[in-house]
């Protein structure tokens, strides 16, 4: 699963019928997963009704078809959103550091939005 | 799934076994900038030609759900795209 930010919708009259009225939500992964989206985009169906501007966790491949709510695996699309997100807290220095985690070669800033809470200085 | 611009067809005459019938389209996904250099080949059921915006899906499991598994190309169309909108305000903030 990744997560990313709902950045627009996307229509489509002509479509595969197992497709039939899924709305299809265009979302732009953070930025971490560079290179992973090389198009920095993906769009993914949306059952649970998620809007512009929300950040979503994005499931990929199978389980994408899974969620449908359909219980099979008949649905050719390889995007869903699985949640719509809250909140999220992050260790900004350690996710971010260089080599943290696979597919991070450099220091990223995070996407607005996901700025973390200043934390207070400790007390001296 | 990805968006991406119908640029052109692709015609072979000594294809693999699954391949004839299919209709094969290049395909360029778009980027945050715009078009990315990058091409794919898709094959299309859907009657897409070039100047259309497709919705490109990947994998196998999606490949024999649409044109049938002797078809050897995970890369599918799946919808001609009529419209899509992308709010600048939320975009400005993610993908960075």
């Amino acid at each position: 699963m990744i997560l990313g930010r709902v950045v627009g919708e996307v229509w489509a009259a002509r479509k595969d019928a197992r497709l039939g009225g899924a709305k299809l939500l265009l979302v732009r992964p953070h930025a971490w997963y560079e290179p992973a989206f090389a198009t920095g985009h993906l769009v993914a169906t949306d059952e649970i009704d998620a809007g512009v501007g929300d950040d979503v966790v994005v499931c990929l491949g199978q389980p994408a078809r899974l969620s449908r709510g359909r219980g099979d695996d008949n649905t050719p699309v390889d995007a869903a959103v699985m949640a719509i997100v809250d909140r999220v807290e992050i260790d900004a220095d350690g996710a971010a550091r260089a080599g943290a985690a696979p597919g991070i070669h450099r220091r990223l800033e995070l996407p607005r939005g996901l700025q973390p809470p200043r934390r207070p200085e400790p007390p001296r | 799934m990805l968006l991406g611009d119908v640029v052109g067809r692709l015609w072979a005459s000594q294809r693999a076994g699954g391949l004839p019938g299919q209709t094969l389209l290049l395909v360029r996904p778009l980027d945050a900038r715009g078009p990315s250099r990058r091409l794919i080949v898709a094959v299309d059921r859907l009657g897409a030609g070039p100047g259309e915006r497709v919705l490109v899906a990947h994998g196998s499991r999606v490949r024999d759900l649409t044109v049938g598994a002797a078809v050897p190309d995970k890369d599918i169309v799946v919808a001609i795209v009529d419209d899509h909108h992308v709010d600048a305000a939320a975009a400005g903030g993610a993908g960075r």
